[in-house]
């Protein structure tokens, strides 16, 4: 026996036994009282093990001709297929179905739907065949015929595979829609269209398969070549989608009871004293706004024509504006004459908001054209002018100057007012009670660790500062300020940020002389301190561990009276007032010379002294703006929930914020948005899909995956990236010098 | 030489018996020199004889414990003393330098690098940045036209936008030297600025160091291994050994000190002179033949 053939049996012996080892580690551990060995038994009885034994046995075979495939792993059609496989796979596991299912039985999942659809007599056979074994054989069927299409380039593979994913997306959409005509009830699963997605992907894989030319896959160009081919283009088109969804079958009125569309509102509403403009628009000016500006848009986009594309925009942001008066009328005149469908602003559904989307993607679209072809029309003028004069287009102003901001912004913009509107009331609490504020906590966060690079575990003191000092002023601590001092919650604002500004100070001024893990003790002993200072109540000032209810905010400013209460939306707003207040500021922080000076620091401390940065300023600066952020935040959250108490100020809380900015990558503005976007709706979204004991190992397998395939973190700073990267081609040009110089 | 005696009046940096020691070791004994303003002055001497604890000594990062050091950084300053200054004051005096082991902002932009060091001779706070005052725009748009005219000046036109830890490794000495020269100094202090590079990449550093002296009256105190570029360029120069000056003097004098040599050969001052006297091409360098290469070259 050689030794190859005795490495292949030993891996064999050891996935098979890591087979074993997965097959106990299911189900309950603990023994019986009849039975202490319960777990084995279970474990290694019936035909369980077997199953387990085949996980092993599939993981040796994929092991052992791993190096035979990698190969074909560059080949085109691989990245469509992996993602399609993808799709359908999260579709189908993750992705809710059908929704009136889920309050029935818990369970509205393609398992679900399968078990629901076994059960009703009633079903087409095509429906409950799909839920039942066609699904998946379609997916493996199709599996199969890509990877030997994308094998062999044999063209009746590809097209095989163009066919089954054809066939399994129209499959999806019947089977669906027969459950969804059958039962009835108002479904909003994104399920089916995932699948659809998914599916179709698979189809596009086995086309390129067989179609495409390169022998190496060049997908990053190929989306490339698609988006470029016409600037906007995209977008106009993903707008159309949208658009026709939204006005045919989307529900505008009565969300969770009758779910009126765009043409049984128009019904509903007309002779309810609705304003005329609204009747119109329900009746055909919205259709024809929409057609138009859809046309236009595509046009626009189609023959990058500049006049075009001013139309459109311009008709794109009066259909916005008209679509939101129109809501606005529904919205009253339906509290009004039909109470039982909810509050002003309680009755819509989302289709409303999705035609405002939809009408901002078309002025995305639009400006995308008219900022392409106005940027090549300076363009030529530059190359005219004489060039002596570098124009400034640093690292990080590279977004700045791209064309694609303007488009950019204007998506951002509408989703972050068009948007949570349309979401679930819990989705709204945590939009703004875990997603906002840790947002904001993290872009404050990101100064110091990102930019200055002083590591900072006691973050959350600051929060915890910028909440008492709030709670303190509103009067809601057990020691009142004096009647002169006492104020509204938004009025302390500033207050809580003087008092964050100063302990920001204090703590930086003696401790900043300390450098990396030391400066991270201290400031973790720092959080501490605050967190044990507030439980245990000196001088009776803080109320200690039950906490202090501060009343919601209320501006009465003249003809302005705007009070918030317990809906979580109108706080939303608020917050993303701050957020982009604080978004813009930083951005300009970034370019300036404070934020070249906190780069410095960074980089090489020791040079930046001696090119004349005052370092200890400049990492006081840091520290202070970061502490500020962190008090705004505070004050906001304590105003918002009403009651607060100590124990959510732990080390755990820092932590996490750190995490947030490492995970979005470090000293990136939009890497920490991101990250922290991501990494609390995570765990909220996870709660609806795995076991509640599961959810942190998810989270945490997910962390690993990003920190071991992007390790400069999800939107890395283009800084950042470069020391990654820069250090390479640092070196590489060092040893071509090295011929040169050993010469002499 | 002109540019000597116009500098016998104006003093730049006075040390003045600085002893500097880390725990029982000493790294500079009883040092006294005087640098003049306008001149190049070269301090050289073997591995471990004192010459970057002389440079941390006059830029603030090392306190000696005995002697006073002065600096009048820019002409017409009066003198002030370092000691115990921290280094980015002492900048502000006046005095830039670079590094022995090139200490760039590596993940910045070449511009960025140099902007840095010009922006921190200006006013505008945190707030005008984060308002986008028209004065901290006006800033901006200044130190970017100086930073720029600052790479052309070191032979770095047109590479500003690329990343300081990319640039070959000349490229990183020119632009830590244009980094020095935007704080605006009145000497600068280069800390072997021809270590690794060839010997073209030598003479263009040669003739910049000579061209920052000229025309922008910056004094320059050059530490330097490298015998033919120190001979080419400096007006003055002082050996260090042991952590004490053993020889101060023009080129050519120092060339022909017997105890210079002995300092580089490693005998005895005796030894060395008789050395000389038996084999006078035995010198440390030869002008001449320096001079001939230097035609050769062209």
């Amino acid at each position: 026996m050689n030794t190859a053939t005795r490495a292949t049996l030993r891996r064999l012996a050891a996935c098979l036994l890591g087979g074993f080892v997965l097959a106990l580690m299911v189900g309950r551990q603990e023994g019986s009282l009849n039975d202490f060995g319960i777990s084995f038994h279970q474990a290694v009885v019936g035909p369980r093990i077997f199953v387990f034994l085949l996980i092993g046995l599939v993981i040796f075979v994929m092991v052992t001709f791993w190096p035979r495939v990698v190969p074909y792993l560059t080949r085109p059609g691989v990245a469509p297929l992996g993602a399609g496989l993808l799709a359908v796979l999260a579709a189908q596991t993750v992705m809710n179905w059908y929704d009136p299912l889920v309050s029935s039985t818990g369970n509205g999942k393609f398992s679900g739907v399968r078990t629901a659809a076994n059960a009703s007599p009633n079903l087409s056979s095509v429906s409950v065949a799909f839920f039942g074994w066609l699904a998946w054989t379609l997916v493996i069927a199709a599996l199969v015929a890509c990877a030997a299409a994308i094998v062999t380039r044999v063209r009746v593979f590809g097209y095989v595979t163009a066919a089954i994913g054809i066939v399994g997306a129209v499959l999806a959409y019947v089977a669906h829609s027969a459950v969804v005509d059958l039962d009835g009830g108002i479904d909003h699963s994104l399920g089916v269209y995932a699948d659809i997605v998914g599916f179709l992907l698979l189809a596009c894989a086995g086309i390129t398969a067989v179609h495409a030319r390169a022998e190496v896959a060049d997908t990053r160009g190929f989306l490339r070549k698609v988006m470029g081919y016409r600037p906007g283009l995209p977008i106009a088109a993903l707008g159309v989608i949208l658009g026709l969804l939204a006005f045919s079958t989307a529900g505008w009125f009565g969300a969770l009871q009758i779910n009126d569309t765009l043409a049984q509102a128009h019904s509903d509403f007309d002779g309810t004293g609705i304003s005329s403009l609204a009747l119109n628009y329900l009746g055909w000016l919205g259709w024809t706004l929409f057609g138009a500006a859809a046309v236009l848009s595509l046009a626009a986009t189609y023959l990058r024509n500049r006049m075009l594309a001013w139309v459109s925009l311009i008709l794109s942001v009066v259909g916005v504006v008209l679509t939101f008066l129109t809501l606005r009328s529904m919205t009253d005149i339906g509290a009004q004459v039909a109470p039982q469908f909810g509050g002003t602003w309680k009755n819509l559904g989302a289709g409303g908001f999705l035609a405002c989307i939809v009408f901002s993607l078309f002025a995305a679209a639009t400006a995308m054209v008219i900022s392409s072809t106005s940027a090549g029309v300076r363009r030529n003028v530059r190359a005219k002018a004489p060039t002596d004069e570098l124009p400034v287009t640093s690292m990080v102003k590279g977004f700045r100057r791209s064309s694609n901001a303007m488009p950019l912004l204007i998506i951002g913009g509408a989703l972050a007012l068009f948007y949570p509107p349309t979401l679930t009331l819990t989705w709204q609490n945590v939009l703004v009670g875990q997603i906002g504020v840790f947002v904001l906590l993290a872009v404050g966060l990101n100064v110091v660790v990102g930019w200055a690079g002083l590591l900072d575990l006691g973050y959350i003191a600051f929060y915890e500062i910028g909440s008492y000092t709030t709670a303190y002023l509103v009067g809601a601590l057990p020691v009142k300020p004096p009647s002169w001092l006492q104020m509204s919650p938004l009025v302390s604002i500033p207050f809580a940020i003087l008092a964050c500004l100063i302990a920001g100070v204090l703590l930086g001024a003696p401790t900043l002389r300390l450098r990396g893990d030391y400066l991270a003790i201290v400031t973790l002993g720092f959080g501490e301190i605050i967190q044990i200072l507030a439980v245990n109540n000196p001088g009776g000032f803080t109320g200690g561990p039950q906490g202090p209810t501060v009343p919601h905010p209320r501006i009465h400013l003249g003809g302005i009276n705007i009070t918030w209460g317990q809906d979580n939306l109108p706080y939303w707003y608020l917050l993303l007032i701050m957020l982009i207040v604080v978004i813009v500021l930083f951005y300009r922080l970034e370019g300036s010379r404070l934020g070249r000076a906190w780069a410095a620091i960074r980089e090489d401390e020791v040079a930046a002294q001696a090119s004349g940065v005052n370092t200890t300023r400049v990492k006081l600066l840091a520290f202070a703006i970061g502490a500020s952020t962190s008090a705004l935040a505070g004050s906001f959250f304590a105003t918002q929930v009403g009651y607060f108490d100590p124990s959510l100020f732990t080390l755990q809380a820092s932590i996490l914020i750190v995490a947030y900015v490492v995970f979005g990558g470090m000293g990136s503005l939009q890497g920490a948005i991101a990250g922290a976007a991501v990494l609390t709706w995570l765990p909220q979204f996870l709660k609806a899909q795995v076991p509640q004991d599961d959810r942190q190992m998810w989270i945490g397998a997910l962390v690993l995956a990003m920190m071991i395939f992007r390790p400069a973190g999800l939107l890395p700073a283009k800084r950042r990236k470069a020391e990654l990267e820069g250090l390479d081609a640092a070196a590489s040009s060092e040893t071509a010098a090295v011929p040169r110089a050993g010469a002499m | 030489m002109t540019a000597t005696s116009q500098a016998t009046q104006d003093v730049v940096f006075d040390v003045d018996h600085v002893t500097l020691r880390f725990g029982g070791v000493v790294s500079l004994n009883d040092v006294t020199l005087q640098m003049y303003r306008g001149e190049i002055l070269a301090v050289i001497g073997p591995n471990g004889a004192g010459k970057t604890s002389l440079f941390n000594s006059l830029t603030g990062v090392y306190t000696p414990q005995e002697g006073t050091v002065t600096v009048a950084g820019r002409a017409g300053d009066a003198p002030v003393s370092v000691i115990g200054k921290k280094t980015h004051v002492v900048n502000h005096l006046g005095v830039a330098r670079t590094f022995q082991n090139i200490r760039l902002f590596p993940a910045l932009t070449a511009l960025e690098n140099v902007k840095v060091g010009i922006e921190t001779r200006q006013k505008s706070g945190p707030i005008a940045a984060m308002l986008g005052m028209p004065w901290q725009r006006r800033e901006e748009k200044e130190s970017t036209a100086t930073a720029l005219a600052l790479l052309n000046d070191v032979g770095l036109p047109g590479r500003g936008n690329e990343l300081a830890g990319a640039l070959a490794y000349g490229e990183q000495r020119r632009l830590e030297i244009a980094r020095a020269l935007g704080t605006n100094p009145g000497v600068l202090l280069l800390d072997e600025p021809a270590a690794g590079t060839n010997p073209v990449e030598k003479r263009d550093l040669a003739e910049l160091i000579s061209r920052i002296n000229r025309e922008r009256g910056v004094s320059i105190l050059l530490i330097e291994h490298d015998m033919k570029l120190v001979m080419s360029i400096a007006h003055r120069i002082i050996v260090l050994n042991f952590g004490e000056k053993i020889a101060e003097g023009t080129p050519q004098e120092i060339q022909r000190d017997p105890v210079v040599v002995a300092a580089y050969l490693g005998t005895s001052a005796e030894d060395a002179q008789q050395q000389a006297e038996q084999a006078p091409e035995l010198t440390l360098i030869d002008t001449d033949t320096v001079q001939d290469e230097e035609q050769a070259d062209d």
